[in-house]
């Protein structure tokens, strides 16, 4: 479904599917639901969970620091594995993402379809099972680190949806501006480079922001074949003391936290880009 | 006027959209300072063959030189070729993410490595000639569509090209706002540029072309002085449509 096509769904609700020929989209984003300002009840939806978890946070280790202030302690090392593991995959798989959606794009037919196959493949097998089989699967040939193998797998997957959202992006931008570029003289890849990525950035952006997202709660994931990660450390804390609950309480706020934060800034970055002027 | 060799030199040309020929059998050279007027009713190839000529259509058949290189062949360098011939598009396609001042030095600066400063040096003299100078630090979204146009035609000059190619440049534009792309248009003719255009404006063919051309079903009907052509068409399909539009 083209943008247009899509905003005018959106515009217009009461487009049945008898009318369209088209079923219905509903769009379920993995980051939090971040309100426009008309939206008075989302809004505080944002804010009740946000102040709520700090606040809960606060409230448990001023009460109980044995044990809530000593897992707080602890677990800082995992939170900034689970950055380093969130940051290394999304860098990479914005790179594997645009080769991968430029692929998808391209008029070459092995080209276009290692690229189709890749993503087909890729989103058809769970990204745990991916973790296992590239880290114990292919352990078995050659051993890689738990860390790069973490890399890797993440990599691999969100890899095949950046990619989906860089064709997505590109094919949005009107064939007028490609026609206009050659036009002048820019070759393809000029043409590429200097004119529609440049635009297709700024669809890409949101979309993008939600799989930052979506990827840094996945790397919990990685928690499974010892990587040190947030949820990681929490277990280590967890087994040797037995406080299971309240490690695991802490564990998701801490998340919790982490992704309404990183909302925030998408959201945030969304509405600076919008408008050329 | 027909002194030098033709820069765009079409011969036999055919181009099919399915089964259905875009173009058939098309002859046409234009000479260097002429000004050449396309007119025809919708889907009569005229567009087509404008954009045939800098190869956003390939042809089927038939050879197409732009000075003297055959622009359908696999191996001629189509980049280079294009940088002569400035095309100006019905809807603009100007890059909506620059400035009017970086749309027409982006080409420049990075086709023909022209240094910054030296690129916006040669672009106000072009922004002055189309008028709209004052506007140079603005995005495209803040244009009316006729500023737009005049800011697409700039963006071409900026290439200096030999030839300019209009692709109905004011059929996207309210009425009000056409008399503003054609003087920029007449100004160029005046200039000596070279131009083919496809238009609807018979006022523009009659006060500014030396030649104009009728195409009808991918064929050209009849060519002539806008003379002959307007007071003296010879083919009933012509003097048909001319009846129609006039």
């Amino acid at each position: 479904m083209s943008q247009t096509e899509q905003r005018e769904q959106e515009s217009n609700p009461r487009n049945t599917e008898e009318e369209t020929g088209q079923s219905y989209r509903i769009q379920v984003t993995d980051s939090a639901a971040i309100p426009d300002k008309s939206d008075k009840g989302l809004f505080t939806a944002w804010r009740v969970s946000c102040f709520g978890a700090i606040g809960l946070i606060i409230l448990l280790c001023s009460i109980q620091p044995d044990p809530y202030l000593d897992i707080l302690l602890f677990v800082p090392d995992g939170v900034l594995v689970t950055f380093e593991v969130t940051m290394l995959s999304i860098v990479l798989s914005l790179i594997v993402g645009l080769i991968t959606g430029l692929g998808r794009l391209s008029g070459n037919a092995f080209i276009n379809l290692t690229a189709s196959t890749y993503v087909e493949v890729v989103r058809g097998i769970p990204l745990l099972v991916q973790l296992f089989y590239i880290y114990y699967a292919l352990g078995t040939f050659t051993q890689i680190p738990p860390f790069t193998a973490a890399i890797i797998a993440l990599t691999v997957c969100y890899g095949a949806y950046m990619g989906e959202i860089f064709r997505a992006g590109i094919d949005s931008i009107d064939p007028g501006q490609t026609e206009a570029a050659r036009s002048l003289g820019f070759s393809r890849w000029q043409t590429m480079y200097y004119v529609i990525i440049p635009q297709a950035m700024r669809t890409i952006l949101p979309p993008v922001g939600n799989e930052f997202i979506a990827l840094l709660k996945d790397t919990s994931l990685v928690s499974i074949i010892a990587v040190s990660d947030l949820l990681r450390r929490g277990r280590e804390f967890a087994t040797s003391t037995f406080d299971y609950f309240e490690t695991f309480t802490l564990v998701a706020l801490i998340y919790l936290l982490i992704t309404l934060f990183l909302s925030k800034i998408v959201n945030i970055m969304e509405n600076r880009v919008t408008p050329y002027e | 006027m027909n002194e030098s060799q033709p820069i765009i030199s079409i011969r036999g040309v055919y181009k099919y959209f399915g089964r259905l020929a875009a173009l058939e059998d098309i002859d046409l050279d234009v000479y260097p300072r002429e000004r050449i007027v396309v007119i025809g009713p919708s889907g009569s190839g005229k567009s087509t063959l404008l954009r045939a000529v800098n190869q956003l259509e390939s042809i089927d058949r038939g050879t197409l030189l732009v000075n003297g290189s055959d622009v359908s062949q696999p191996k001629v360098d189509l980049n280079t070729i294009r940088m002569g011939l400035g095309m100006v598009f019905q809807n603009f396609n100007l890059f909506p993410h620059k400035t009017v001042l970086e749309n027409l030095t982006l080409a420049p600066i990075k086709l023909k490595k022209l240094s910054r400063e030296r690129a916006e040096a040669e672009a106000y003299p072009l922004l002055d000639k189309v008028g709209i100078r004052d506007k140079a630090q603005k995005y495209p979204s803040k244009l009316s569509g006729g500023e737009k146009q005049r800011v697409a035609i700039a963006r071409a000059l900026a290439m200096n090209p030999s030839t300019m190619l209009f692709d109905e440049p004011t059929s996207a534009l309210d009425p009000e706002m056409i008399g503003e792309v054609l003087d920029v248009m007449k100004d160029l003719a005046l200039e000596g540029m070279t131009m083919l255009v496809v238009s609807h404006e018979m006022g523009f063919a009659r006060e500014v072309a030396d030649r104009v051309v009728f195409m009808d079903e991918g064929r050209i009907v009849e060519r002539g002085t806008p003379e002959h052509f307007f007071q003296n068409p010879q083919h009933p399909r012509t003097q048909k449509f001319l009846s129609q539009i006039l």
